[in-house]
């Protein structure tokens, strides 16, 4: 039911706050980044990781949602931006746009925006399918008790109300309604009646739920909480060496070799450029090489 | 206790100033956040602002069935974004996230909107849309509630008018963070461009919204006020 299914490797055993950190550092270097050496060096790391936590599968149907809007990325782009000088074509007006005129440098620009939100998107599905999300909730269980209360209660109530839809939809079916057959506003006005029944019997259920949350003294005195997960000696690893990989980049971007000059024509890219790019992309391999090494090596 | 609400005002006084300095700072030149990407700084100010409700939420004094209902409410809103799923846009999520704010509120209505967006992702996967979603099906929430003030029954006119808004709402908002995170030029013709891409999935879910209330708003509000009593 969670797209989150345990795995056998390091990267599942993390702590989830490692993860998380990970993940955040990949994510906000994605956004400072304009530079395509450096994008391409984070999508590349964190495509070594995630093959290394066994889920490129999983990662290429998440590429495949996000082709749309690479496309659409790139053509308004293409489409819309003036500041190019090397023209490749141009062509017959368009009313509301002006003039057709598609630039190298605007191409090259879709591109590299395309490089982030596909840096972006697979870091996100490292997130969904190697942290636990009960877990990650359990992080801010000490921060705030009844939000957090309320999205751990809600996480166990959906699988409950999924079956609820599936009960309820098979005895619709036995009564004769035709719930995937006709037109999609058809289907839609069918179903929504089920999600009504499943209103009325839930609402019953969240009284007894509090009821029952009552009688086990739910804010009778201040909460307590405690820490299942395990620190090892890995997780400071990462989170050390993702920090510094933070630090490195933003000190690039502050310097300006991490941003790259599309317009108003394309930036040379120096070899300098590569190394750093690659030096940062190699600190964030860490996990990927972690998990190679414990299983070359087991204890 | 009315020197607690004061205190508590001043503090988003102070988060308001705050952002709006963050955001005026990426425009002075000669300062270390000048021209700061824009993508980053518009997550952070969503962050910042679901953080607010969340921290308002645990401020306030909430009974263990209000709590309880939250969860259910956010679980169906998730089931139903997940049941309807492939029906792209056309989905009752909205719809139930503000018919639970119409009768309970501007402060449920957010935490139900919030916390279900964040509770079906879980299932539909977790990305950067996911604070944008958050904020935005609380916003519809808000709005939802702000249709019920001073009324003691369900106004069909009202609130189908609003459901719709909501839906246009949706759309539009989060297409701001498409249009900074990835275009350029930041001007009106690609902002134009990105919305104008989007207007046919906020059309349905615009409709979608307005129908269902038409539908089953009474309905639902009945169901609703009746378990309000009990609480």
């Amino acid at each position: 039911m969670l797209t989150y299914q345990f795995k056998d490797n390091l990267i599942y055993k993390l702590h989830p706050l490692t993860s998380i950190i990970f993940v955040g550092v990949v994510f906000v270097l994605a956004l400072i980044f304009s530079h395509p050496a450096y994008l391409l060096g984070l999508l590349i790391s964190v495509w070594v990781v995630l093959g290394a936590a066994g889920n490129l599968k999983e990662g290429q149907s998440y590429i495949k949602f996000s082709l749309i809007m690479v496309l659409m990325i790139v053509l308004i782009n293409v489409l819309f931006a003036r500041a190019g000088t090397t023209i490749i074509y141009r062509g017959v007006d368009i009313p509301l746009i002006g003039a057709l005129e598609i630039s190298l440098e605007a191409i090259a620009y879709g591109l590299g925006m395309s490089l982030r939100l596909l840096v972006i998107i697979s870091v996100f599905c490292l997130y969904t399918y190697t942290v636990n999300p009960d877990k990650a909730l359990h992080l801010g269980g000490r921060l705030g008790g009844k939000s957090v209360l309320a999205i751990t209660l809600s996480l166990r109530l959906f699988p409950l109300m999924i079956k609820d839809f599936q009960r309820i939809s098979e005895i619709q079916r036995c009564r004769g309604v035709k719930l995937s057959t006709g037109s999609l506003w058809q289907r839609a006005k069918k179903t929504l009646p089920i999600i009504s029944i499943i209103l009325l019997s839930s609402l019953e259920r969240s009284l007894q739920l509090a009821e029952s949350m009552q009688a086990r003294g739910y804010g009778s005195g201040p909460r307590s909480t405690y820490d299942r997960d395990l620190w090892r000696p890995r997780d400071y690893l990462i989170i050390a060496l993702s920090i510094m990989a933070l630090f490195l980049g933003i000190c690039s971007a502050i310097k300006g070799w991490s941003a790259y000059r599309y317009y108003p024509i394309l930036e040379e890219i120096s070899g300098l450029d590569w190394i750093l790019a690659s030096f940062i992309a190699m600190i964030l391999l860490l996990p990927a090489i972690l998990n190679w090494g414990g299983k070359k090596w087991p204890l | 206790m009315l020197n607690h609400i004061d205190k508590f005002r001043s503090r988003y006084v102070l988060i308001l100033i705050m952002l709006i300095l963050l955001m005026v700072a990426t425009l002075i030149p000669e300062n270390p956040l000048y021209n700061l990407n824009w993508a980053l700084l518009s997550t952070m100010m969503v962050f910042a602002a679901i953080l607010v409700f969340f921290w308002s939420f645990e401020r306030s004094r909430v009974s263990s069935k209000l709590i309880a209902f939250i969860a259910t409410m956010s679980a169906l809103a998730a089931v139903a974004r997940i049941a309807f799923s492939a029906i792209v846009s056309l989905q009752p999520s909205t719809f139930i996230i503000m018919i639970s704010a119409y009768v309970f509120g501007p402060q449920i209505g957010f935490m139900v909107g919030a916390i279900s967006a964040l509770v079906s992702n879980f299932f539909l996967g977790q990305g950067p849309w996911t604070p944008w979603q958050m904020l935005c099906w609380g916003m519809c929430g808000v709005l939802a509630s702000l249709v019920a003030i001073g009324q003691n029954e369900f106004r069909l006119v009202r609130f189908t008018v609003m459901a719709g808004f909501c839906g246009l709402f949706y759309g539009w908002v989060i297409n701001i963070w498409h249009w900074a995170a990835f275009m350029y030029p930041l001007n009106i013709k690609t902002f134009l461009a990105v919305y104008a891409s989007s207007l046919a999935f906020d059309f349905i879910h615009a409709i979608g919204n307005m129908v269902f209330s038409v539908l089953f708003g009474s309905t639902f509000y009945q169901v609703l006020r009746r378990f309000k009593k009990y609480i």
